[in-house]
């Protein structure tokens, strides 16, 4: 017994050393405690908008409609979540009045927007609006005085919008911005179909033509001041030039005995990439506006179509069935080899580059089932984003990271309409246009 | 010598009528008989019912199957008959495809007939194509029994260009 | 005589062996979680928190952008139905969450800390197979679900009156014929998560798999219900071993040795389940679902000191260190670092107090890499 002991103690000797040196050791170096977080929570970020404080009752109205458009835009993205009013503890009657942070943080608010509008005669509007962090107990950034016309109201209320977006998640903005699309009226055998034009969330919308004839495909120009689309007014498929402002519209590139469709602008805006088909082949030509004169880029035998600039306009990405079905495919944009960057089951079409320039966002057909999906240049990490009987048609929001496109549904009495998803696949949402659409193209961000 | 030319015609075509499948394109056509119509043999609607102004495709594919080219066959007659009439050949698309590529796939299969009329001595001046993509549909159900209707190139006929 | 040798010289091995290992697994405790303090702030110690200076009277805002009235789109060829501006529907409407309400203002007795295990989500029991019919229908195959909120730990979707909170409680209700005395608490549970975003074709994909598990099968017994769902704060387990007390007061000896040199004493080592307490608690509140695709791509490090009662001190937080991302993409990932640090410390982060100076002072690596298109 008396040997286990001094063993023991021995033992707790050189133990004791060890953890001595070890607490030693770390005495001296010990620095500040490191923990390294890699997983998070991906929610939406709760954010409160108190009614904008008009700066008299003419005003009311207004202010209180900008506050619901500005929370409806933020809301819209999927990444924030409105903490209604009933849920308020303090009220913001007065826009330079300071913020009593405890009260937001009590009700979880982490962003809080304030803000005051005032109308003047004579039509003017004056919105300011201030941004908090609620947790920091500080404003984010400073606040900003916008102004405008009664008729544009709601380009103001984007515009507040897009700069709390902005400062929050650190993404381009995105919401003062249009779409133009196709209108669509009749049944499935006879569809009536019209340009149309609208904001991004679904007011205002306008129309560009009458339903005469067919048109499909519209196509905003870099400058959003100008469409491209097709028209069958002349009993075949032509491309138009349209100009939004005057709504006076040219035919462009028409060729006796052949179609011409699929038109898009090149990043410059002077010239037009599209799909002419001749003789039973579709190939890929580009012209420039002011001149017309068509250059051919492609010359095989299968079909070339659906031509998209990158934005740095040094290349297209286009869909070809050269490979026996339809791939996507990408070439200089003064034409030449073309490298193939699809190489999933199913058919490939409709590519689009992305605004950011690092993505091609397509339509996929497999199985029966079509989906809207993004790659990489090279083909690499394909995500398909939905899945339903027919989705085509994807276009870029101004800061590459929400997708519209074209839903329509099964059967003889389907309809199509238009429908938007964020890239990351999350918050697939319906756009209501007031009726059925199809064919979205997205404007730049409005100055 | 106009009379002689069409009871030639009728003689033949009548020997030819029964190598015609009326079911070519689809039930709703057929239901419109207008008698009057229909038993001039120069009439467009003798050539949409009897002679069959449509030819239908296998999905994806631009080749003209046996039966279309039967049906071709008698257009071709009838077109050589009539040499007053043009000819638009309309290609068409199911909606089972994205729409550019159903444009230009229509257009194959427009061109397809072209040719093939063609290479029975139609003039090239008579023929036109144009292609609707999946815009124009005769059939709306969702499954293949209406798909493969609408899977088609249409020869319609126009009273035009020279006249004899 | 040398048979004993050898049986004693083994036997010491071992002894030093479970000595030296033994005794690690001894000190391994469960990892303790308490985001919600059941202790409650006045106002005033609350805004003290925050800023001391009020926000003076700001001047009007700075900047004047004022954006011009685009060109109107002149005679339209016909006139326009003018819409009004619906939210588009939500397809994926899960159950409604209630807004946040705000809590009782009042000083109560600090009382033992429920703790519960947050590993433990409430979901509902597998079906066990165990000695239980086996009925052979197809099921189909849970699909994905999706949800507005991604977290790393999957969060069934609560009873709809619960109150959103960081941790679990049951609603306590008190009983006349209860002994203990328990304040009234609301019942309150982690918002509902899933551990991925699931696009709509994943959701299709899955459904269509079907999975060959048992429809349904005979549940076991229920057991008998725990009269609180709740786990008892951990003790420090007890040493069976007598030696272990031996070690401990050598161990308190060598540091308290090696700490008369400095001001306080240290303690021991932060143990992995307090560093890991730290992490998670953090973690919570880390929210990159509004960080762009840049900022997702950058590692930012975050400095932060805390004070004695586990509290950031916000006018601490400075980013040490960025990189993956340009000055634009680290400055968006600082702030939701800097957030998540605030928000989930504002009651106080649980730290041990007596091994204060190990965590006075905090470097934390925010590594979005895993979260990037989850």
């Amino acid at each position: 017994m008396n040997l286990l002991r001094k063993l023991t103690s021995v033992l707790a000797l050189t133990l004791v050393f060890s953890a001595g040196a070890q607490s030693a050791f770390a005495q001296e170096s010990r620095g500040p405690l490191r923990i390294e977080i890699t997983e998070g929570v991906i929610e939406p970020l709760p954010f409160a908008v108190p009614d904008f404080v008009p700066d008299s009752a003419a005003a009311t109205e207004l202010a209180q409609q900008i506050g619901r458009v500005v929370a409806a835009d933020l809301e819209g993205t999927g990444l924030f979540r409105e903490i209604g009013k009933e849920a308020f503890i303090a009220n913001v009657t007065s826009f330079d009045s300071p913020v009593q942070y405890a009260d937001w943080r009590a009700i979880n608010a982490q962003a809080l927007i304030t803000g005051a509008v005032s109308v003047t005669r004579g039509g003017r509007v004056t919105v300011k609006f201030r941004l908090f962090d609620v947790f920091s107990g500080q404003e984010m950034g400073s606040g900003l005085q916008l102004g405008g016309t009664t008729a544009s109201w709601r380009r103001l209320a984007h515009k507040v919008a897009d700069t709390v977006y902005s400062r929050i998640t650190g993404e381009g903005p995105y919401f003062d911005s249009r779409v133009v699309f196709v209108s669509e009226s009749g049944p499935k055998d006879n569809r009536r179909k019209r340009l149309a034009i609208m904001d991004y969330d679904g007011a205002n919308v306008q129309f560009l033509t009458d339903s005469s004839s067919i048109v499909l495909a519209p196509r905003f120009s870099p400058a959003g001041d100008r469409v491209l689309y097709t028209s069958y007014e002349t009993g075949f498929p032509r491309i138009y030039l349209l100009d939004v402002s005057s709504v006076q519209r040219r035919e462009l590139g028409a060729q006796e005995g052949t179609m011409t469709f699929a038109p898009r602008f090149s990043p410059d805006g002077n010239r037009v990439v599209y799909s002419l088909s001749a003789g039973g082949n579709t190939d890929i030509y580009v012209l420039d506006i002011r001149s017309g004169t068509p250059q051919r880029l492609t010359s095989a035998p299968s079909i070339e179509t659906a031509p998209s600039f990158s934005p740095d306009g040094r290349q297209i990405v286009f869909e070809s069935d050269r490979s026996g079905s339809p791939q996507l495919y990408i070439m200089s944009a003064s034409g030449g080899e073309a490298r193939r960057i699809s190489f999933g089951p199913g058919r490939y079409g409709t590519p689009v580059w992305s605004p950011r320039g690092d993505l091609i966002a397509f339509t996929k057909q497999n199985q029966g089932r079509f989906h809207i999906g993004v790659m990489r240049l090279d083909g690499s990490e394909e995500r398909l984003l939905t899945a339903s009987f027919l989705d085509e048609g994807p276009t870029w929001s101004p800061n590459g990271r929400v997708i519209m496109f074209m839903r329509e549904t099964a059967g003889a009495g389907g309809v199509a309409s238009l429908y938007s998803v964020d890239i990351s696949g999350r918050n697939l949402r319906r756009i209501d246009t007031g009726g059925a659409a199809s064919d979205p193209s997205w404007s730049p961000l409005l100055p | 010598m106009r009379h002689l030319k069409k009871t030639f015609l009728v003689v033949a075509l009548l020997g030819l009528g029964a190598c015609t499948s009326p079911g070519q394109y689809g039930n709703s056509n057929g239901a419109n008989m207008d008698g009057s119509d229909a038993s001039n043999p120069s009439s467009p609607a003798y050539f949409s019912q009897t002679v069959g102004d449509r030819v239908l495709f296998v999905v994806n594919q631009s080749s003209l199957t046996d039966e279309a080219r039967e049906t071709l066959n008698g257009q071709a007659v009838w077109l050589n008959a009539n040499p007053e009439y043009d000819a638009l050949i309309e290609g068409h698309a199911d909606e089972r495809g994205t729409r550019e590529y159903n444009l230009a796939l229509g257009a194959r299969r427009a061109n397809a007939v072209q040719e093939y009329l063609l290479s029975k001595g139609i003039a090239a001046s008579r023929l036109q194509v144009v292609s609707y993509g999946k815009e124009r549909p005769v059939a709306i159900c969702s499954d293949d029994t209406c798909y493969s209707q609408n899977r088609r190139a249409v020869t319609v006929i126009s009273a035009g260009g020279l006249s004899s | 005589m040398k048979a004993g040798l050898y049986i004693s010289g083994i036997g010491h091995l071992a002894l030093i062996g479970w000595i030296l290992f033994g005794g690690m697994f001894q000190r391994f405790e469960e990892p303790t979680f308490q985001a919600a303090d059941v202790s409650i702030l006045t106002e005033e110690e609350f805004a003290a928190l925050s800023q001391p200076t009020p926000v003076e009277a700001p001047e009007t805002a700075v900047d004047v952008t004022p954006p011009e009235a685009p060109a109107e789109d002149a005679a339209p060829v016909m006139p326009a139905a003018d819409e009004a501006p619906e939210t588009p529907d939500t397809p994926e409407a899960e159950a409604p969450m209630p807004p946040q309400e705000a809590p009782d203002i009042s000083e109560a007795d600090p009382l033992p800390q429920p703790q519960v295990d947050p590993d433990a989500p409430v979901t509902p029991a597998p079906p066990s197979q165990e000695g239980t019919t086996i009925v052979t229908e197809v099921a189909p195959r849970p699909a994905p679900r999706a949800s507005d909120r991604v977290a790393p730990v999957p969060v069934a979707p609560s009873e709809p009156d619960t109150e959103i909170a960081e941790t679990l409680q049951d609603a306590v209700q008190p009983d006349e014929n209860g002994e203990t005395v328990e304040e009234e608490q609301e019942a309150t549970a982690p918002e509902e998560a899933t551990t991925r975003i699931v696009t709509e074709h994943e959701q299709e994909e899955t459904a269509e798999v079907a999975s060959f598990a048992p429809v349904s099968s005979r549940r076991p017994p229920a057991r008998p219900a725990r009269p609180a769902r709740r786990v008892e704060t951990p003790r420090e387990t007890p040493a069976p071993n007598p030696l272990a007390d031996v070690i401990n007061d050598a161990v308190e000896e060598a540091n308290a040795n090696a700490a008369s040199t400095r001001p306080a004493p240290a303690g021991p080592p932060l143990s992995r389940g307090e560093k890991d307490a730290l992490r998670l608690a953090v973690q919570q509140c880390w929210n990159v679902g509004s960080l762009s695709s840049e900022a997702l791509r950058t590692t930012v490090v975050v400095a932060v000191s805390m004070g004695r009662d586990g509290r950031p001190d916000s006018g601490s937080i400075r980013m040490l260190n960025a990189t993956g991302g340009s000055d634009g993409a680290a400055r968006q990932a600082y702030e939701a670092a800097r957030r998540a640090i605030l928000r989930c410390g504002a009651r106080g982060y649980n730290l041990p107090t007596d091994k204060y100076n190990q965590w006075q002072e905090i470097e934390i690596t925010f590594n979005p890499e895993r979260m990037r298109i989850k």
